[in-house]
């Protein structure tokens, strides 16, 4: 019995295989996508604002006003200069973007340092990347704090903090973008090497030859379960030892763990994927669910913004979305050592997923009968 | 006054001839009728014809124009209804034919057509949930849309009912005036010789042109002149019966069908359908589209769930053992459901894996069923590839890799030419006398006869049953055709 | 003309009959724009981190308060470093504050203070984000405890204002934007299929037999399309403004217009997938794997494009996102910027019609079998 059962499976992987591996296209969608896209998101995705370009209007053009914009210009984050005489061009220089940033120097600079009078330094910000402002204004206030200190002689009270950063000492934000994106990478080839077949065999008409045959609903799912898990995991082994070597990500924690873990988040992943396959009459219809599927668990997978930062109800969604524990598991082998009893808590709403969706998706291939 | 002229044309696909060195003169106000063997280069020529493919060499005119660069002028004087009928099916009826009469710059005066299609109650229907007959008319009918100097028929006749193929042939010879050329390529060798002309075309090349009337008088006979002129047919003894083990089942029926029903809302697709076929019966479904049979037939092997009774594959129900009763089932689906992406072979050894054939027998089994089928020069084909003949052949192999006992046939010879139909029934009947249970569907009357007995299927219920002798006394006609005609004209009327 | 028009009109039925194209036209932005209203916040994250004083004076425990009362910190006290290490390991908290002994006695001698700060460096942001609260607490406790009189005073002070988007509200700019994200998404979804659809049916094949002009089949699927497109831009626009109450200083004739040329850059893309292939499953393996992931990471949303490395910049040239990214939130939060409009309507139109002539290119009026 078992024996038989094993044969039919077999044989349905097999024609999964053949069927996936045989178009060179489609071979090679499956591997050049994700190993492109790595590279190319890997060398390009930075949090670090850099290339700052600044518009700046020096009213006092005194010795002290120029070596304040001798230090922005020594500053490695700041690139081009526009100096400018009156408020219309350094407002047209901020509209137009050229610039990220603006400098304004009042004519009361350098007589207010001599006579130690309190003097400000009005520093721009382009609002409409609300990142970059905030950031780049920040490093301009670094660089007016470092002024302070040269001609304030006399020191005060005053509080340093030194930091430690565990894991990453650095803060290489490559390490963190990496292993997030062999994440992200494995969900889309996940999805579609699971979501669109059965919907494609509906259309073909060979889903209904393969529900004649004797296959039961359960070898039909293991049947439709095992090539794309196989081929997605291989995908993430390939991915994960190109960061480690090409990218220089360090790997602290098990190996064995860390393939455990893949294993069982892409399982969840193909459930899915397959429930979205089995309830999908045409491809479009397919194709619509993964978006549909794809784009949240992307954006509430806490790496655009952190999940304890939602409103409550948004938290507790993210308990479905198998990418939040896949990251945490990920990010957490590879830079932290997770140990087996942290990663088992994560493993735990992922079978749960895997078994629900598997099972739902079993359950309608028998229903689709009616 | 010639409609098409070619000389000497040439098309190939890969290493393939698919049209090799033809020439053809298609007369003016004729219907010239288009055969062959499947693969032959019917559908190549046509595509040719009218514009769609561009020859490798050779001269090809068509209404005086050359269809590659004076397309544009040519193809409002072509009606064309390609062999998927090219209608859009989530459109309705009607839209489609306002959409085509927009296309071919035609008037919406669709009165005549409707009227001819009995169409006109179903305007606002879905084209896609139409039958296979009304979806031919339908096609026929945006096809005449604009009075086209030339129609072009590419195999329109698949898998339709005899009404609607009587209706069909109806329709075009009243709805055409007699300068139109109409060129028809078909597989029904009753309608080839009713034409005026017939083409018969072999290895891309016409082996034979001239009046129908010329080669035989009767049907029949023109059947096997074709036959002979295609290469001729020997009756061989059935390899793949030869190679079949015998079937025992000794229970009463192999099949049976009880009071199977299915209701869609408060419409009975199919009601109180009971039968019970013995070991080593054939037993024919026949029936117009649209009346049920294809439904029966999904619920005989659980492809659809009945909403009452039930059916019993070599005595287990399928609904309560679906596996077991499959394992004993080989099915043949209506429309080529293979996979089109793999390769004959990678077919034989999947459907092998499926129906559970160990590994070391799977290997012979499938050599075995290569050389029974002649598959040994295409089996590295992509199955997609191949001409429909032989995605039937391929299919049919796939449906007995197994040895099954019991054999589902949903319109097996359906589009097949006239010798592959013949060699499909040597071996079907010759594994019925091994025993071997069979259920087929077909609209070829003829093939009918083959059955030892036939249900008639209208509206959902069976309307008659019996040996085709019986039926044909009972309806007091000489053959099948006008045996299922009257039968369903008379149920129609109570 | 006629012949286009009964193109159209045909697909308009077509997207009436399958509801898929209406889900992802409407449906589809409803949830996206819903999501990034409420499920991503890029300004004040909130951090737990822990806590962790070894001074004993009691001026100090007035800074531990002033830890527990930002609101943008959720703290913990913990005694023992080793704890802290623990549940960074376990990501309970981002990071901690620790005060050692001497740390008061420093202060009051006029001299700097160390205070450590430890943070889990896995997550680079929200690393940063504990420094700088950090910083920012430390000071301001500083200026208001017993030891102000002893900080130095600053001559120059910066003075930070912030244009076009005043209290730095992220979802000003991450509203409008992902419109581009989105209209990305629905200009390549909803057309990647549809040509290919006509050719796996049989469709194809009928209507070249007709008198149809190449033009009428690509304009046949642009335009209704676009017109759905663009129904769907104005339905996310009214949900943004009129909804979730995001600003617009701009001009809805200008945002309208180049929206268009977006819309017309998008749709391009998935029509050429659908002609080059002809096959819908690669076609929907394509769009699914290139329809998201490119344009949200490299558009500009998130990652600051001027800091990518220079080939990397120009990688993004080929990007239609980028350009509209860029656009919209300037019009959104500015106003009509002439130049801004100019400039990324002419890098919009390029590779549009660029495309357009692709699509009518690969548009076969021949069979190849």
């Amino acid at each position: 019995m078992i024996k038989d059962s094993l044969r039919r499976v077999f044989a349905l992987v097999k024609k999964e295989f053949i069927t996936t591996w045989k178009d060179p296209k489609s071979r090679g969608i499956i591997i050049a996508m994700p190993l492109l896209q790595l590279f190319i998101f890997a060398n390009a995705i930075t949090m670090e604002v850099k290339n700052i370009d600044v518009v700046a209007i020096d009213r006092d053009k005194s010795v002290e006003s120029r070596e304040l914009f001798s230090k922005f210009e020594n500053s490695p984050r700041f690139r081009k200069f526009f100096y400018v005489d009156n408020e219309k061009e350094f407002k047209n220089k901020l509209d137009n973007q050229k610039v990220q940033i603006g400098l304004i120097i009042n004519n009361d600079f350098s007589s207010s340092i001599k006579a130690k009078r309190p003097v400000n330094v009005l520093i721009t910000a382009d609002g409409r990347q609300t990142n970059t402002a905030s950031i780049a204004s920040g490093y301009a206030s670094q660089i007016i704090n470092d002024y302070n200190n040269e001609i304030l002689k006399d020191k005060g009270a005053k509080i340093n903090i030194s930091v430690r950063n565990w894991y990453n000492p650095n803060l290489e934000y490559k390490w963190y973008i990496l292993t997030v994106l062999v994440t992200m990478l494995a969900l889309v080839i996940t999805l579609l090497l699971t979501a669109l077949p059965i919907a494609r065999e509906r259309e073909l008409g060979t889903f209904d030859q393969l529900i004649v045959s004797p296959l039961t609903s359960f070898e039909i799912l293991l049947g439709k379960t095992i090539p794309p898990l196989i081929i997605a995991m291989f995908l993430t082994c390939i991915m994960s030892l190109i960061i480690i070597t090409l990218f220089k990500v360090p790997f602290a924690g098990s190996g064995i763990l860390f393939i455990i873990s893949v294993f069982i988040s892409l399982l969840s992943i193909v459930g899915i994927g397959l429930y979205i396959s089995s309830i999908c009459r045409t491809q479009q219809q397919a194709i619509l669910g993964v978006i549909t599927f794809q784009m949240p668990a992307v954006l509430l997978s806490g790496f655009i913004s952190p999940i304890e930062d939602m409103p409550i109800g948004w938290q507790l969604l993210t308990w479905l979305n198998p990418i939040r524990f896949f990251i945490t598991l990920t990010k957490g082998i590879f830079l932290k050592g997770m140990g087996i009893e942290d990663a088992v808590l994560n493993f735990i709403p992922l079978l749960i997923i895997a078994s629900i969706t598997l099972t739902a998706a079993s359950r309608v291939f028998k229903r689709n009968l009616d | 006054m010639n409609t098409v002229k070619i000389k000497n044309l040439i098309k190939t696909f890969g290493n393939d001839r698919a049209v090799d060195n033809l020439s053809l003169d298609i007369e003016k106000g004729k219907i010239t009728g288009l055969i062959g063997a499947d693969g032959a280069g019917k559908t190549t020529l046509i595509r040719l014809i009218i514009g769609l493919l561009k020859a490798d060499s050779g001269e090809i005119r068509t209404l005086n124009l050359d269809p590659v660069n004076q397309k544009e002028k040519l193809t409002p004087k072509i009606g064309y209804m390609p062999q998927k009928f090219g209608l859009y099916e989530d459109l309705t009826v009607i839209e489609n034919l306002k959409l085509y009469a927009d296309l071919k710059n035609a008037s919406y005066n669709f009165d005549k057509l409707l009227e001819f299609t009995n169409l006109s109650q179903f305007q606002d229907r879905l084209a896609g949930a139409l039958s296979g007959g009304m979806k031919q008319k339908l096609g026929l009918a945006c096809a005449l849309l604009g009075e086209p100097e030339f129609l072009v028929l590419d195999e329109p006749s698949v898998g339709v009912d005899p009404i609607s193929r009587r209706d069909l042939m109806t329709m075009v010879r009243n709805l055409i005036s007699s300068e139109t050329t109409v060129l028809w390529s078909t597989a029904y060798l009753d309608e080839a010789h009713s034409f005026d002309i017939a083409v018969v075309m072999d290895k891309g090349n016409v082996i034979y042109k001239g009046k129908p009337y010329d080669i035989a008088k009767t049907t029949k006979e023109f059947e096997n002149k074709i036959i002979e002129l295609m290469g001729g047919y020997k009756q061989e003894k059935s390899l793949i019966a030869e190679s079949y083990e015998p079937v025992s089942i000794d229970i009463d029926c192999s099949v049976e069908a009880i009071h199977l029903e299915k209701k869609y809302g408060s419409f009975y697709a199919v009601k109180n359908n009971s039968f019970c076929i013995k070991r080593g019966e054939i037993f024919g479904l026949l029936g117009p589209n649209g009346a049920g049979k294809s439904t029966s037939f999904k619920m005989m092997c659980g492809l659809t769930r009945p909403t009452a009774g039930t059916a019993k594959i070599a005595g287990t129900d399928i609904l309560k053992n679906p596996s077991k009763a499959r394992s004993k089932l080989g099915y043949m689906a209506q429309k080529f459901s293979l996979y089109g992406n793999l390769t004959v072979k990678q077919n034989l050894e999947f459907f092998a894996g499926v129906y559970g054939i160990g590994l070391l027998n799977r290997r012979k089994r499938v050599d075995e069923i290569i050389e029974i089928f002649n598959f040994k020069d295409i089996e590295n084909h992509k199955s997609e590839d191949l001409p429909l003949g032989f995605k039937q052949r391929l299919s049919m192999a796939c449906a007995l890799i197994h040895n099954p006992p019991i054999l589902f046939l949903d319109e097996p010879t359906s589009g097949v030419d006239i010798i592959t139909r013949r060699e499909f029934w040597n071996h079907i009947i010759s594994l019925s006398k091994k025993g071997v249970t069979v259920l087929v569907t077909t609209h070829f009357m003829d093939e009918a006869e083959y059955c030892d007995r036939i249900s008639l299927f209208y509206k959902g219920e069976t309307i008659a049953i019996g040996s085709p002798e019986e039926l044909k006394q009972k309806a007091n006609a000489d053959n099948m055709e006008d045996t299922f005609i009257t039968l369903i004209k008379e149920s129609g009327k109570k | 003309m006629k012949i286009l028009c009964a193109l159209i009109k045909k697909e308009f039925f077509q997207i009436i009959r399958d509801p898929s194209s209406i889900l992802i036209a409407f449906v589809l932005p409803l949830i996206s724009i819903i999501i990034y209203m409420y499920g991503i916040n890029l300004d004040t994250v909130k951090v737990t981190m822990g806590i962790k004083n070894d001074d004993a004076n009691p001026e100090i425990s007035t800074l531990i308060k002033s830890f527990g009362h930002s609101k943008y910190i959720n703290s913990i006290i913990y005694d023992n470093e080793q704890d802290i290490i623990k549940n960074i390991t376990r990501s309970k908290i981002k990071g901690a504050v620790i005060i050692p002994n001497d740390f008061s006695k420093k202060l009051s001698k006029g001299q700097n203070a160390d205070a450590i700060v430890i943070t889990d460096g896995t997550d680079v942001n929200t690393a940063n984000y504990v420094q700088n609260y950090s910083m920012q607490i430390l000071n301001q406790w500083l200026s208001i405890s017993k030891y102000n009189n002893l900080i130095r005073k600053d001559i120059v002070n910066p003075s930070i204002r912030i244009w076009y988007n005043q209290d730095l509200n992220s979802h000003y700019f991450i509203l409008p934007g992902s419109l581009a994200v989105t209209m990305t998404l629905i200009g390549i979804l909803l057309t990647a299929l549809v040509i290919a659809r006509e050719w796996e049916r049989g469709t194809m094949e009928a209507l070249l037999s007709t008198s149809v002009k190449k033009i009428d089949i690509v304009l046949g699927k642009y335009i209704p399309y676009f017109i759905l497109g663009m129904l769907s831009m104005a339905f996310n626009v009214f949900m943004c403004c009129a909804v979730f109450k995001v600003p617009f200083r701009g001009s809805f004739v200008i945002l309208f217009t180049v929206s268009s040329l977006f819309l017309f850059t998008s749709l391009g893309i998935g029509l050429l997938i659908s002609s080059i292939l002809k096959n819908q499953f690669l076609a929907s393996q394509i769009s699914i794997g290139l329809g998201f992931l490119p344009s949200l990471l490299l558009s500009g949303l998130m990652f600051p494009i001027n800091s990518m490395p220079y080939f990397f910049q120009y990688l993004t040239m080929i990007l239609p996102p980028r350009y509209f990214i860029t656009f919209i939130e300037s019009e959104f939060m500015a106003g009509t910027v002439w130049e801004i409009v100019f400039i990324n309507s002419i890098f919009l139109s390029v590779p549009g019609i660029i495309l357009f002539c692709a699509v009518y290119a690969k548009t076969d009026m021949r069979l190849n079998k």
